[in-house]
């Protein structure tokens, strides 16, 4: 689903990203946990190819870095769904028609776009909200949203960028559970957190990220 | 494509963004009500232009001593001069009567006899009726036997002759100026408010829309504000007409607007709004998603 070859990739002449190695398999779920500033958002750029790589070659579910044009990008997106930490909704529209524009973009008939919102919808619990506006739903409904949205166009892939980061521990549990289940049916994960809590509770293969490099990391046996 | 989606996306500002699409179209309407009332008086001084030089006529009188028969051969020898469309026998008579409707008083009162000469009123084509071509008639028509003078507005000519070119040259200028400033201040105030909407626009690339995708409803809704300003620019134009025809009537002789002009303010208006928007929504749109 994702193989890095030998990525590199500087900012300003800073290295952040140093000749990664980096595999996930299809229906995995890996955490991506470091330090702020460490370069795990850098990460998830180049898989959802708004970044390129100085050098190497990022391949994300049969796109590859070094080929894809510019406007090949937005049909590598719709096959990953992307999960952030600030949410990016589409603020001037409501809950319903957030999740409808993923499948607006892909052409999908009317009755086909309704019928897979109010599911979308169903499964992150929000069908009875799907009128509101973003603004007015709370943090953890709002990331629920932008879950919905992901899912909808039910990609193999789904990229996480600290989505629990603006949320309280019951809202953050709420939203491992959610993806735990969306992982369970397939999806692959591909989670950023510093949140070592939730990576203990809801345990999976971890990869860190330390000055440039990518190593596994064991999860320590407390208790 | 969405049709349907676009379509709704592209009037969505009525609802979503009243204040940026009002401000937009306020700016259309401006541009265009610069521009048009530009154009209506640049074409209107070429009609008054056009009418002066219509007034330039040559008079050449006659001697006293002529005969019906040499009076028709001059008639006809001054009408074989290139760049004449017609000439008006004005006899002794005539000339007397006009002294009287000129001055209010009988010619024959004040001198007993008619010292006025029979004339010829000469009418020039309408390529010949500036300073050089009428110098060269006035020439060849002083040369007839016969006449004894040729008179026409000298002067007049020459200053239209030079003045005009001046003035088109400058007013072209400042037409060009105010299209450019136009496009310029629209592209503007669509450009701030498609800024407004940047985060939606790169949230909408992550979400794997295409760049047409996410262009179409924006050049739509600049269209439609264009559209919408040309109409109401249209509509003030013709008010105002409507009000200088009824207020003003001796005005209206010389401005005319002609009714394909409101079509072609609002054709202006489309494009005006279609140039913004496409302008504009290029910036953004190459933007990458993350900042």
């Amino acid at each position: 689903m994702i193989d890095l070859q030998d990525v590199s990739v500087s900012f300003d002449g800073q290295r952040v990203l140093d000749k990664v190695h980096f595999s996930l398999k299809n229906g995995e779920f890996v955490y991506l946990v470091g330090p702020t500033g460490a370069g795990k958002s850098s990460l998830l750029r180049l898989l959802y190819m708004d970044l390129k790589p100085d050098s190497g070659t990022v391949t994300v579910a049969g796109f590859d870095s070094s080929k894809a044009r510019t406007r090949e990008i937005p049909f590598l997106r719709r096959r990953i769904g992307v999960v952030f930490q600030d949410f990016k909704l589409l603020e001037d529209r409501d809950v319903f028609e957030n999740v409808a524009f993923a499948l607006y973009v892909t052409n999908a008939r009317r009755s086909e776009i309704k019928k897979r919102v109010l599911l979308a919808l169903a499964d992150v619990g929000l069908s009875h909200k799907r009128l509101q506006m973003p603004h007015e739903l709370s943090g953890g409904e709002q990331q629920r949203v932008v879950i919905a949205r992901a899912i909808v166009n039910a990609p193999p892939l789904l990229l996480a960028d600290e989505p629990t980061g603006n949320l309280d521990p019951a809202a953050s549990n709420e939203i491992m559970e959610l993806l735990m289940k969306i992982n369970m049916r397939g999806t692959a994960i591909l989670m950023a957190t510093h949140n070592y809590e939730l990576v203990r509770k809801f345990p999976a293969r971890i990869v860190q990220l330390k000055e440039g490099k990518l190593v596994e990391v064991e999860l320590k046996r407390e208790r | 494509m969405q049709v349907g989606y676009i379509v709704k996306e592209g009037f969505s500002g009525f609802r979503r963004a009243k204040l940026s699409m009002t401000a937009a179209i306020v700016t259309i309407t401006i541009s265009l009500l610069l521009l048009s009332s530009f154009a209506i008086l640049l074409l209107n001084a070429n009609s008054v232009v056009t009418a002066l030089r219509d007034k330039v006529e040559m008079e050449a009188f006659l001697a006293d001593s002529l005969t019906n028969a040499e009076v028709d051969v001059i008639r006809a020898r001054i009408h074989a001069v290139l760049g004449v469309r017609d000439v008006m026998f004005i006899s002794k008579d005539e000339a007397a009567k006009i002294f009287q409707e000129q001055f209010g008083e009988d010619i024959y009162r004040v001198l007993d006899f008619n010292p006025l000469p029979a004339s010829f009123k000469i009418f020039l084509q309408d390529g010949y009726k500036t300073a050089d071509a009428a110098q060269e008639i006035h020439a060849q028509v002083t040369a007839i036997r016969g006449v004894e003078e040729v008179i026409y507005r000298k002067g007049l000519l020459e200053l239209l002759d030079k003045r005009v070119t001046t003035a088109l040259a400058f007013a072209l200028g400042i037409g060009l100026f105010i299209t450019i400033s136009s496009i310029f201040l629209v592209a503007n105030t669509i450009r701030l408010a498609i800024y407004a909407k940047r985060k939606i626009i790169q949230t909408m690339k992550l979400i794997g829309a295409t760049r047409g995708f996410i262009r179409t409803p924006f050049v739509l809704e600049g269209l439609v504000q264009g559209f919408l300003g040309g109409v109401f620019a249209s509509g003030i134009v013709f008010s105002l007409f409507h009000y200088l025809e009824q207020w003003a009537d001796p005005l209206s002789d010389f401005l005319t607007v002609e009714p394909v002009a409101y079509g072609v303010i609002v054709v202006l208006g489309c494009l005006l709004g279609f140039l913004g928007s496409v302008i504009s929504i290029r910036r953004f749109i190459g933007e990458t998603v993350v900042q």
